[in-house]
């Protein structure tokens, strides 16, 4: 479904030096897959999580969205695969905090290009009610608790039915048991929904989730 | 909800969470239009003024005035001074037929004393024609006739603000004596008020109007400032011209007299009020500019505050142009919003100074105050959005 094909990220600092963000790697995510990405701090995996989210360009190599060659697109159309494909979920939660809850998981269907098949409005209210989110439609992020900010999130990563769910580090900021509670709902919609799920973390617990793991380290896929 | 009315809904909702700050970068603007909006509308009722002071005096009205009145698109230098007319130029202009009636005009100004009070005041002294040529309607007692003219009758005719001025009322004028000069007159009349005055125009409530005969008793040369003549309605007013063109040829130099039309008067006056116009409008235009200088420099503030919102909406799919475009919006809103805020003012203040001043707003002057608004927020926003647009995504999404 997405494919990194000897992907490089490297920055130059000097003349002399460059700094290489991850070295020449290749990963295949398919579809209906659970990964996790795992690897410690300043390993490489936001690099690869960025690349393969498409926020990032890859200083060599080629990243394959089902069979498109993103080097071949331009900002637009990598925006719009963005937009339809991939549905992000942050350690930060990254909600904007002057939109009510209800208008943050709406706020991906207004970028839409394409004509959406449903009301986003209605499939909104449906995730909401059924995520336990009732009545807090209007309330701001910063009047709801952080497990509640994270599902909204994914809510909004939900919203145009995406083919994949990149997950950065979505526990970091939450208690054990809200974290373990934002699993079981990424893990449902793997298993109900057919969504594919990638999950970037450091932690051993989290990356148990995953069906398969994919190792980072010193800037390199280690499998 | 379409996505511009959201954009817009979210950048109030900003303005809502900052409103000191909204208000001091919109101040600019709100000063800007404020003085653009006033500026013309205090010139706009000047010139709507002076217009309706000429339209009442009709169309087919014609003034022989002495030098060149109008020149080169403004008023000629000898238009105040020069030659002054006499009977014979009254006799002559009489015999051209196209006229139907003529009024020679002198005036003289000094202090009347009435019953209750005395003020300085001028008196026009023309014949019975004067009324109808500059549509006068009588309010108390009759207007001038051609008896008072022939008797040399020290009667005047009244303008109610002087009337009440040194009489108290209207109706106590009439019949009464007042005193000019050590000359005592009689007032057989009050006109009607013609409104206005001070500005522009003559003040004609403030004026008496005499017999042009009698007007000799200061003046033993027997001369005229000018005349004032209406013509056959089914005339046209050029060849009429020209004949009092020829009349006046027998006896001055081509640029020893003028024959103006109302029309003309006006043009000149608008030509001077729309130079009046640019030069107020470049003026006020400065703090405009300043105004807009002020919303880019804090939409560069704000673009750098809000690089992680421009990261995660270009995360989930927002283009480049959605973010210009979010960023235009917010620009222009707080532009529109200086530029309502000024209007509103605006208008407070023409209200407030209506009393006094002519003043006068009209649609164009409101379209273009928020015509302008939206120009400079689109031209001082489009930099700051198009830093926001081009933010690499990345990069604003690490942004902390």
């Amino acid at each position: 479904m997405i494919k990194l094909d000897k992907v490089v990220k490297s920055y130059k600092i000097d003349e002399e030096t460059t700094f290489y963000a991850l070295k020449e790697s290749s990963v295949e995510i398919n579809e209906r897959e659970f990964v996790s990405i795992i690897g410690p701090s300043g390993s490489g995996k936001s690099t690869l999580m960025h690349l393969i989210g498409l926020l990032d360009k890859p200083t060599s190599g080629e990243i394959i969205v089902q069979g498109r060659k993103i080097s071949q697109l331009n900002d637009d159309q990598v925006s719009s695969l963005r937009n339809e494909f991939i549905g992000f979920v942050f350690q930060q939660f990254n909600l904007i905090p002057k939109l009510t809850v209800l208008e943050n998981i709406l706020l991906p269907s207004f970028y839409a290009r394409k004509k959406l098949e449903y009301d986003p409005r209605e499939k909104a209210m449906g995730l909401i009610k059924r995520f336990g989110l009732e009545g807090k439609e209007k309330s701001y992020p910063n009047k709801i608790s952080g497990g509640q900010q994270q599902r909204v999130a994914i809510l909004r990563a939900l919203i145009m039915e995406p083919k994949m769910i990149l997950a950065d580090e979505p526990t970091g900021n939450l208690d054990s048991k809200t974290g373990g509670e934002i699993m079981e709902m990424l893990k449902e919609l793997n298993e109900d929904e057919k969504i594919t799920i990638a999950i970037v973390t450091h932690e051993a617990d989290i990356a148990k989730y995953g069906k398969r793991a994919i190792h980072v380290k010193d800037g390199a896929v280690v499998k | 909800m379409s996505y511009f009315l959201f954009i817009v809904k979210s950048a109030f909702e900003d303005f809502r969470r900052s409103k000191m700050q909204t208000f001091l970068t919109s101040l600019g603007i709100l000063i800007g239009v404020f003085a653009v909006v006033t500026l013309t509308a205090m010139g706009l009722g000047l010139k709507k003024y002076i217009s309706d002071q000429f339209d009442s005096l009709g169309t087919n009205t014609l003034f022989v005035a002495p030098g060149k009145l109008l020149q080169g698109g403004g008023f000629g230098e000898s238009s105040l001074l020069g030659n002054r007319f006499d009977l014979k130029d009254l006799n002559r202009l009489k015999r051209v037929r196209s006229i139907k009636s003529i009024t020679p005009l002198s005036s003289k100004s000094g202090t009347a004393k009435g019953a209750k009070d005395s003020e300085f005041s001028t008196i026009f002294f023309s014949s019975e024609a004067f009324f109808d040529i500059s549509g006068f309607e009588i309010d108390k007692g009759r207007f001038l006739d051609k008896r008072d003219i022939d008797k040399r009758a020290k009667v005047l005719v009244a303008g109610p603000k002087i009337a009440e001025k040194l009489f108290g009322t209207i109706s106590e004028a009439i019949d009464k004596k007042v005193t000019i000069d050590n000359v005592s007159f009689t007032i057989i009349g009050v006109i009607k008020s013609k409104g206005g005055g001070g500005f522009g125009g003559p003040d004609y409530d403030s004026y008496f109007f005499g017999p042009y005969t009698t007007g000799f008793i200061f003046d033993p040369d027997k001369k005229f400032i000018r005349f004032a003549m209406k013509t056959d309605e089914n005339i046209n007013i050029s060849s009429v011209k020209e004949e009092v063109k020829d009349a006046m040829l027998k006896r001055y130099k081509d640029d020893e007299f003028s024959i103006v039309e109302p029309t003309e008067i006006l043009s000149v006056v608008n030509g001077i009020f729309g130079i009046m116009n640019i030069v107020l409008v470049a003026i006020a235009s400065i703090s405009l500019l300043v105004g807009g200088i002020g919303i880019m420099n804090i939409m560069y503030v704000t673009v750098s505050d809000k690089t992680k919102e421009v990261g995660i909406r270009r995360a989930i799919g927002a283009r480049k142009n959605d973010i210009l475009f979010q960023f235009i919006v917010e620009a222009v809103a707080l532009s529109i919003l200086g530029g309502a805020l000024g209007l509103g003012l605006a208008y407070a203040g023409i209200l407030l100074v209506q009393p006094f001043f002519p003043a006068y707003m009209d649609v164009t002057s409101v379209a273009l105050a928020l015509g302008v608004s939206s120009v400079i927020g689109i031209i001082f926003g489009v930099l700051p959005a198009r830093k926001a647009a081009n933010l690499e995504p990345v990069e604003a999404i690490r942004y902390e």
